[in-house]
């Protein structure tokens, strides 16, 4: 199963756990999955107005950077690949 | 040669109108910005003394490596008794004048006393050939971008400028000051906001100071080839990086939003509902079709998070618009769009105002019923009054407390007298626990942290660990949005001057400058026993069932300003703003 690297701020969703397992064949296909048990998660990550990911989210694939375009979603996984989340907070 | 043997402090005595410079003194030399602030506030200045008055003492310290080659690393200083919290304050600004200074080989310029006659008004003009006081009576009153355009109109292009708008000449509490970025046009766009810095700068009658560098070099390095090769593997390293600052802070709305700090109405509410339009993300959008764009606010940048907002006619509105500003000016006071944001933003930026005290007191005025929540025109009308002296205005410029006394509200949002910035201490209580036990009073740059799932007791050390790192962060000059580490800096410092810098080193100089500010503030009257937390946040909850309250025992707050024993994570940790 792959596995989702949470960051500190979206482990509401999560409950606390900063690792989530899935089962997806695909980036966007985990989220889809994770969603089912920790709602809220994939609104975070996933802009429902670009079908992409937010402008202030990034997504590393086992320490590869990823863009953020839709297409990005349909990258397969497979069991042991690491999908990391990062998060741009500041203030200014 | 490389070596920094001439570097310098500039006194300046507003009294009698004179400079003078004495040699820096050799054991600061890895000092600056804020720990170099703190030094020179502790030694030179009674922190029982007004802040508004003649024995105030204002400094301006660059970054220690300001002025050098190392990326997004200008950041200057601006520091005082403040006039909010009666305390040390510091607040730090991009633009170019600290890189300017620095060329010049000055780590700090001095300014103290005031002039016998209020009504006038000076510039100091610095240069290769020295530093002059001079008349500036004919910029009396000037808005900041107006003043930015006389100052600079007949000036070379290697020049700089640190401003104050009438708020400041006015001495209101709120105001800021500001710094000229790295643009063309040299906008006054840049702003060391909190804390009131403004108002002690305009209570010694400086109304600009000017820094020409000329031709002067940026800092040569004792490290030489190594302290480049250094710049040029960061600089690579961070730009092949995820750059998650790349479409600047405003974009992080929606998720401050989630989690119940992206503040309404005053903060009784942690969510808005007009989240989407004032996400930042629509100032992004509006780039291909308005113009505008992401820029560098200071030369030799790589980080790149300021915005520059173009109305919806195409023209320049306002540089740049944070994340901070659009939850303060708009969700705090129910306004709905980055638009009338964005005007609300520039007329601070004209008047010299810090937009969260300013955002702040205009919720508070709202929430008192002296405003319709969500009129952005009336709001807008009331800064306006500012600049003529105006009652309401300058209630508003004096920000949220003094905004709540005049209105007799009680739910007034502060920790030691300054506005609660957007990261709310509710939800977020290891970041309240910086507002209560920090020496800065209500002010993220801090020590932000943001982790809502934290336990209770992590939040002491979580809290004294973003402190140390961003204290020496914001004495270093490197900005929080490049988030160095203390390993990174340290590297840094060693090859600037061609000396080993231990760990425990750098974690001891950000420890010593936090407990010269705790120093400077018990003195100043701050004390252990009050949390300095208004009791709003303690008493009526934001989030799921208004349940989120700042309820952190007090025991846990002043466990902050106990050193903890240095951990390995320690040097590996971001800086964050």
């Amino acid at each position: 199963m792959a596995i989702v690297l949470v960051p500190a701020p979206y482990r509401g969703p999560t409950r606390g756990l900063d690792r989530i397992e899935s089962t997806g064949a695909t980036i966007g296909a985990c989220f889809d999955e994770i969603e089912v048990r920790n709602p809220g998660l994939r609104d975070l990550v996933v802009d429902a107005r670009s079908g992409g990911v937010h402008r202030f989210v990034k997504l590393v694939l086992n320490g590869k950077l990823l863009g953020r375009d839709a297409a990005v979603l349909a990258t397969p996984v497979v069991a042991s690949d690491e999908i990391e989340v990062l998060a741009a907070i500041g203030g200014g | 040669m490389p070596g920094f043997d001439d570097d310098r402090l500039l006194y300046v005595d507003m009294t009698n109108q004179t400079t003078r410079f004495a040699a820096f003194p050799e054991k600061w030399k890895l000092l600056g910005g804020r720990g170099l602030s703190a030094k020179i506030l502790t030694a030179e200045c009674d922190p029982t003394c007004d802040p508004l008055g003649p024995k105030n003492v204002l400094v301006m310290a660059p970054g220690v490596m300001s002025g050098t080659t190392a990326p997004t690393s200008g950041r200057i200083s601006i520091g005082a008794k403040s006039p909010l919290t009666n305390g040390i304050k510091e607040a730090n600004a991009g633009g170019n004048p600290g890189q300017d200074l620095m060329k010049l080989g000055i780590r700090a310029v001095i300014v103290k006393g005031q002039p016998a006659d209020s009504n006038r008004r000076y510039g100091l003009r610095v240069d290769e050939s020295g530093a002059k006081v001079v008349p500036a009576d004919d910029y009396k009153g000037l808005m900041n971008y107006a003043s930015c355009d006389k100052l600079l109109a007949n000036e070379p292009k290697t020049a700089s400028a640190i401003t104050i708008g009438p708020a400041g000449e006015q001495r209101l509490k709120g105001a800021s000051v500001g710094c000229t970025d790295s643009d063309r046009e040299r906008r006054p766009a840049r702003h060391a906001a909190r804390g009131g810095l403004g108002a002690v700068m305009g209570s010694k009658g400086l109304k600009w100071v000017l820094v020409d560098p000329a031709k002067a070099r940026t800092r040569q390095p004792i490290g030489g080839k190594s302290f480049n090769a250094l710049t040029k593997r960061y600089t690579q390293a961070y730009l092949a990086g995820p750059q998650i600052f790349k479409h600047g802070t405003s974009t992080v709305v929606p998720v401050a939003n989630m989690l119940n700090t992206f503040v309404y109405k005053n903060r009784t509410e942690g969510q808005s509902p007009d989240v989407q339009t004032l996400d930042g993300a629509r100032i992004v959008e509006n780039f291909p079709t308005r113009g505008g764009g992401m820029h560098n606010c200071m030369t030799g940048c790589i980080v790149k998070c300021s915005n520059i907002v173009h109305d919806k006619d195409g023209n320049y509105r306002t540089s740049a618009l944070e994340f901070e500003t659009i939850t303060l000016l708009g969700a705090n006071c129910a306004i709905k769009t980055v638009d009338e944001v964005a005007i609300l933003d520039r007329l601070c930026d004209e008047l010299g105002l810090d937009t969260i005290e300013t955002g702040a007191a205009l919720g508070v005025l709202m929430d008192s019923g002296g405003m319709e929540w969500g009129d952005s025109a009336a709001a807008a009308r009331v800064l306006e009054e500012i600049a003529r002296g105006g009652e309401t205005g300058c209630m508003i410029g004096n920000g949220v407390v003094e905004t709540g006394r005049l209105r007799k509200h009680k739910r007034v949002p502060h920790a030691r007298g300054q506005a609660i910035p957007a990261w709310d201490p509710r939800p977020l209580k290891a970041t309240g626990v910086t507002y209560a036990a920090g020496p800065m009073g209500g002010d993220h740059t801090a020590g932000l942290i943001i982790n809502p799932g934290m336990p209770q007791d992590q939040f002491a050390r979580a809290s004294q660990e973003a402190q140390l790192v961003n204290m020496v962060c914001d004495s270093s000059g490197f900005c929080q949005f490049l988030q160095p580490s203390l390993d990174d800096i340290r590297e840094y410092y060693g090859l600037l001057y061609g000396i080993e810098i231990s760990r425990e080193q750098i974690a001891d100089q950000g420890w010593e400058g936090l407990a010269d500010e705790w120093a400077f503030n018990k003195k100043a009257g701050w004390k252990d026993e009050d949390n300095g937390v208004s009791e709003c946040l303690v008493e009526e909850g934001i989030g799921p069932n208004h349940s989120m309250k700042f309820d952190v025992p007090l025991e846990i707050i002043n466990q902050s300003k106990v050193r903890f024993p240095v951990r390995e994570e320690l040097f590996k940790m971001k800086a964050s703003g």
